[in-house]
């Protein structure tokens, strides 16, 4: 069980308090509508899915509720860093 | 509340082994508040109670458990504003949530049993929401050898046996 | 009857005299002994049959890298423990251990025909001869092959005994304490760090427990140990697992050695947390190849004089010793200084180091130098033993009863390569040792590769003068692979050793190549021809032994096993003979039988009344989701389909919640309390998911918006009256609120208190009649329910259940999502089309109702379906075709979703996503089943009060 260092809470916790939650930096769109069915589809269902840096989102579901984002690599499973959701990419 | 009429609690029969080292209680009915907002001094503004601003820490009856969020756990009776059209939320849970008060030497090492946080560098007065196993809990060290466990109501039969067995 | 008992020496304590039993022979032992040390004592060298060729096998090691002595030991029903080495089974008066893997018995196991028939069995047998033909494998293949191959019989009862777990944290855990390990932790003596200090052993001290002249040093160190305070003494505790963040998994086993376990648990499961890991595993010594070298009788060296000094045993009376590394000198002349008689030293070497020689010639052993062992005499045990020079010539035998192995020594590197660690290779050793670490952690002593046995010669196979192709020589002991096996699987193109790995099965399963690892590489490189390196190594995994399932599984049993979670009203139900189901983690009151009635007739009862007259439904479970601020409208608007922004204060709506894929996910009867306040309902089953999914969107996508989410599900109990009497039940109880229907309209919500409880009182029906659903505070709804049932049975009041409850709104055409509806799910689809507003420019999902394949004409729609025989009860989930008389495989259309006898009409109804349903009304379908196909024609969903006038009384 990993250690997740929450940026809200300060404190690495343990990884069984935690939610995995997808992809970050899929920003759903101010206006979908004006959105092509292809442009539509990219949103919905293709993900970048990289082996290596991956930037996902967490929710410290079972501490502080907030969803925030990571950057953790898939090939060795660690996490490189972790920051607030509305920060720029990392 | 009616007199008339008989409250019902969660099956939690207090246990005190035998050389145990540790006791597991229900406490009494409290009145208990989520209480959300942006800011923390329109909170403090609103209710006249002062708010710890950091995560994890309490101040009086109050526990800051998210960058926006704090739960309040005072005696029954307590009443809040509600806040309306301000930023803020407050939302009464007193009967969302149960206490088991779990006391004595071995408190720490009988919630360690299912909960995977450090509880032995936890400080008195700080509080947290963990989990025990799968359920979630609120964690609030009352003093060295006292903690408070807030757990949701139909959870609490569940954790109860749980820390009783951890304590066997 | 070779090994024997010393009179001197050992730890064992000779003043404690053990009796136990072995395949029902009853044997002595002292406290203190293994099953395997008190066996050897008593003689015996036969422990078990081999996986696949079933030949008889001894022990091999004395520690937890065994491979051959796996033993069940059996202490009651339920209490069977199947694959326990021998040498890690500590006796306790009464001890019955049976061995495993032979018919009729360990003596005469007929399977043992597989030896002779083994040029028959090469690496990839099963792969290559089973295959053909494909009916073949269930019923004669695979049920023979496992009752010839395989390990001991799993236990066919429930385990009485109790399992406890822990979460640990520490700042230094140290596995392994031996001289190592316990140096590791005196260092951290009197700090302040917290130590804990692991060992598998029941006693402290690794491999000093085998050299007598450590002990006043093992007994100092554990004694200061032992008063240092901050240090933390795990003994019978096996670290199986590594896992990230210096997250390690422990296994203590409390009871097993005790003859009266008691009530305590069995085994303790740690977690522990530690700042700094220490790994001091030790090394283990590795088998030499040669034929014969599994015949009982023949082992590690290094095992041998652990039975001599630390259970005072001699596995024989007269040994020999096959060397090609110094430390097995040592351990030859211990025997010889103890009285044991050694026949021959021979070494692989044609020089070794000058001292060795003196003194074998001091102590009278003839040795033989660059010479091997080419063959084993005996099958159930060594007899003798044949030697030759350069693995050419003649050769010479020499009697003996026992052949000790010293090939050289392998760190323990399992649990650092189950932390990603990488590894080193090391020529002069043939191993790999600890390279860089990927945690915070340091090995120390043995299992870095730092040792001080001596040198010795790395050796792929002893030189033999026969031909490969017709020797067994053993490898992996366990597994009964042979280097015969891994050279096949080379000349067959295997190149990795992973593939090689698995084809041969050389260091799977439970021994995870603890002492074949190295020779089997070794064998492989030299096939390939590439250096070790270029051939890897295989992954390790965890378990490092096996453990228990109970173990793993912790305090997860029974009552524990997961939360059953009851709702406060469920007491009442209890004591009024409701029969329960589980729905998530509640368990719900489906029907009240009364008397002996089934589970129809009390369903059609509960019906009728609801129906007839008035019936009480508890609801507590339904998710609550309390959603204020000043934006809780917005948000609303955001999240539904249907539009929320003119909903006044004291009014509900019905809300369907999609998916961003625009599919339904959720629906609810939420209801505005205040402006700024909402209570929002959720399926039971959904409450987590959708408060999850809208702290999502409020988080990440709109964080600007005032408005917060609590979970209310708890705070209320919610109690449903049902049915035309509903209003005359309740009202003689309310107060502060005005029930009149036109004061008090469908879909509205009122606050006022009954029985003086303050509650929030909805005027809403999940029924099709009059009803209401009254949300009191948790702790007075059972009280407020007897209340209710009082006041109610003047009016014929009837409580029913789920059960009732899915009838009645089936009746009415209403959905239960996840049952009606399964993530393919429109609102189109599910005819709730109307609940969608067409107006609102966005709202989660609503893009995605526009993509071409959610417009395409022929979806599933959900329709009714009435059988023709009106008695006929659909299945749920029967699937539906349009003829039935179409050749298999048939097109399936579309399945029964939900399927009833209902009361109220006299017949069957049923619910069913059928394509293009909506435009095949009164078109007859077919459902088919076994022998036969129901025809059924296809109808609208509301089969009750279509006008819905019931609700307006």
């Amino acid at each position: 069980m990993m250690l997740i260092h929450c940026p809200y809470c300060g404190e690495r916790r343990p990884e069984i308090e935690f939610a995995y939650a997808g992809e970050a930096h899929v920003a759903r769109p101010v206006d979908p509508s004006a959105y092509t069915d292809e442009e539509w589809e990219r949103f919905l269902f293709i993900r970048a899915n990289p082996r290596g840096r991956h930037n996902e989102r967490w929710r410290h579901i079972h501490g502080c509720g907030r969803f925030f984002n990571a950057v953790r690599d898939t090939v060795t499973d660690k996490f490189e860093t972790t920051y607030k959701a509305g920060e720029p990419r990392k | 509340m009616s007199d008339l009429l008989l409250r019902n609690e969660p099956d939690c029969a207090g246990f005190a082994g035998e050389g145990a080292g540790v006791a597991i209680r229900l406490a009494e009915p409290m009145a208990r508040y989520s209480l959300r907002a942006r800011d923390a001094q329109v909170l403090e503004d609103l209710i006249g109670l002062a708010v710890p601003r950091a995560i994890g820490a309490t101040l009086g009856d109050m526990a800051c458990l998210g960058p926006d969020g704090w739960l309040l756990c005072a005696s029954v009776g307590t009443v809040l504003p509600s806040g309306s059209d301000l930023p803020v939320a407050i939302t009464d849970v007193s009967e969302r949530a149960v206490r088991l008060l779990v006391e004595g030497p071995r408190a720490g090492e009988v919630l360690m049993a299912g909960c995977p946080i450090d509880l032995d560098r936890f400080a008195v007065g700080r509080a947290t929401r963990t989990v025990f196993e799968t359920v979630e809990i609120v964690v609030w060290r009352l003093r060295d050898d006292a903690f408070a466990v807030e757990v949701w109501r139909s959870f609490a039969p569940w954790l109860r046996l749980a820390l009783v067995h951890a304590a066997g | 009857m070779t090994g024997f008992r010393l009179q001197l020496g050992g730890r064992v304590d000779r003043s404690r005299t053990v009796t136990f039993s072995f395949d029902g022979v009853r044997y002595q032992g002292f406290a203190g002994d293994t099953l395997a040390s008190a066996l050897l004592a008593n003689g015996v060298s036969l422990f078990g049959r081999s996986f696949k060729y079933h030949r008889p096998r001894g022990l091999l090691a004395a520690g937890s890298e065994e491979p051959n002595a796996l033993v069940s030991v059996t202490r009651g029903p339920g209490r069977f423990t199947p694959n326990l080495r021998a040498t890690g089974v500590e006796i306790y008066e009464g001890l019955e251990a049976v061995s495993q893997n032979r018919w009729p018995s360990l003596k005469t196991d007929l399977g043992a025909v597989n030896d002779r028939l083994g040029m028959f069995l090469p690496a990839g047998f099963y792969n290559k001869t089973f295959m053909w033909p494909r009916s073949f494998w269930d019923k004669l293949y695979e049920p023979a092959i496992r009752k010839m191959a395989g390990l001991g019989d799993a236990p066919t009862e429930e385990d009485p005994d109790h399992y406890a777990a822990t979460y640990a944290h520490c700042d230094l855990l140290i596995v392994g304490a031996g001289p190592a390990g316990i140096e590791a932790a005196l260092e951290a003596c009197g700090t302040d760090k917290r130590v804990v200090l692991i060992d598998e052993q029941d006693e402290l001290g690794g491999g000093a427990l085998s050299d007598p002249a450590q002990w006043a040093w093992l007994a100092d160190s554990v004694a200061r140990l032992e008063q240092a305070g901050n240090v933390t003494l795990l003994t019978r505790t096996t670290a199986f697992g590594y896992y990230h963040d210096n997250f390690i998994g422990a296994v203590e086993r409390l009871t097993d050695h005790m003859t009266q376990p008691g009530e305590g648990a069995r085994e303790k499961l740690w977690r522990i947390r530690a700042g700094e890991v220490v790994l001091a595993q030790g090394a283990i010594e590795r088998p030499l190849v040669f034929a014969g070298n599994d015949v009982p009788g023949v082992m590690l060296a290094s095992a041998a004089r652990t039975y001599l000094h630390r259970h005072g045993v001699a596995v024989g009376k007269s040994v020999a010793l096959m060397a090609a590394h110094d430390s097995g000198w040592h351990d030859a002349f211990a025997h010889a200084r103890a009285g044991v008689k050694v026949a021959a030293i021979i070494d692989v070497r044609s020089e070794v180091d000058g001292a060795l020689r003196v003194e074998a010639a001091a102590l009278g052993i003839t040795v033989h130098l660059g010479s091997s062992v080419i063959g084993v005499n005996g099958r159930h045990r060594v007899n003798g033993i044949e030697v030759c020079v350069g693995g050419r010539g003649a050769a010479t035998r020499i009697a003996c009863d026992t052949l000790l192995m010293a090939g050289g020594w392998t760190p323990s590197v399992h649990l650092w390569s189950h932390s990603k660690g990488s590894l080193a290779w090391r020529d002069d050793i043939g191993a790999y040792v600890p390279d860089k670490p990927n945690e915070n952690v340091r090995c120390v002593g043995a299992c870095s590769g730092k040792w001080d046995f001596g040198k010795g010669q790395v050796i792929d196979m002893l030189p033999t003068p026969r031909s490969p192709a017709r020797i067994k020589a053993f490898v992996d002991f366990q597994n009964d692979v042979t280097a015969k096996d891994i050279k096949l699987a080379v000349r067959e193109g295997f190149r990795s050793i992973e593939h090689i790995k698995r084809y041969t099965t050389n260091g799977m399963a439970t021994d995870q190549g603890k002492t074949s690892n190295l020779n089997g590489l070794q064998i492989a490189s030299q096939a390939l021809g590439r250096p070790v390196v270029d051939v890897g190594l295989t992954t390790f995994r965890p378990p490092y032994t096996p453990q228990t399932f109970g173990a793993l599984a912790g305090h997860a049993k029974d009552a524990l096993f997961q939360p059953l979670r009851k709702s406060p009203i469920d007491g009442w139900a209890e004591a009024n003979g409701a029969v329960f189901e589980l729905v998530a983690q509640w368990r719900r009151a489906r029907y009240f039988p009364r008397g002996r009635e089934s589970m129809l007739a009390a369903v059609n009862r509960e019906c009728r009344a609801v129906r007839s007259a008035v019936g009480m439904f508890d609801a507590s479970t339904l998710g609550k989701i309390e959603v204020v601020g000043p934006d809780a409208a917005e948000f609303l608007n955001r999240m539904y389909t249907n539009p929320w922004k003119g909903l006044e204060p004291g009014r509900c709506r019905y809300g369907l919640l999609l998916k961003e894929d625009g599919f339904i996910t959720d629906d609810g009867v939420s209801a505005r309390l205040a402006p700024d306040r909402f209570h929002l309902t959720t399926t039971t089953g959904g409450a987590a998911r959708v408060l999850n999914m809208m702290e999502d969107y409020l988080q990440t996508e709109w964080p600007d918006l005032n408005v917060w989410l609590t979970s209310t599900t708890e705070q209320w109990a919610v109690i449903a009256v049902q049915g035309p009497l509903a209003r005359g039940v309740i009202a003689p109880l309310v107060e502060g609120i005005d029930l009149s229907p036109d004061a008090f309209p469908h879909m509205a919500v009122r606050e006022g208190t009954i029985c003086g409880v303050p509650t929030r009182l909805f005027r809403v029906s999940f029924t099709g009649e009059l009803g209401f659903e009254i949300n009191v505070p948790a702790a007075y709804g059972r009280a407020v329910w007897e209340a209710i049932h009082a006041a109610g049975k003047p009016f014929g009041i009837v409580p029913y259940g789920t059960e009732a409850m899915h009838v009645l709104r089936a009746e009415k055409g209403f959905i239960i999502v996840g049952q009606d509806t399964d993530g393919t799910v429109t609102p189109d689809d599910a005819g709730l089309g109307w609940a969608v507003g067409k107006k609102k420019p966005d709202f989660v999902g609503k893009r995605s109702l526009a993509r071409p394949d959610i417009v395409a004409a022929g979806r599933k729609q959900l329709v009714g379906l009435l059988t023709d025989d009106p008695a006929e009860v659909l299945e749920e989930g029967a699937q539906i075709v349009a003829d039935p008389n179409q050749a298999v495989p048939m097109t399936m259309i579309g399945h029964v979703t939900s399927s009833y006898w209902s009361e109220a009409l006299g017949r069957s109804i049923a619910l069913a996503v059928v394509a293009g349903g909506r435009g095949r009304m009164g078109e007859a379908l077919f459902v088919p089943m076994p022998g036969r196909a129901i025809r059924a024609t296809v109808s609208g969903m509301v089969f009750h009060d279509a006008e819905g006038a019931r609700l307006n009384v």
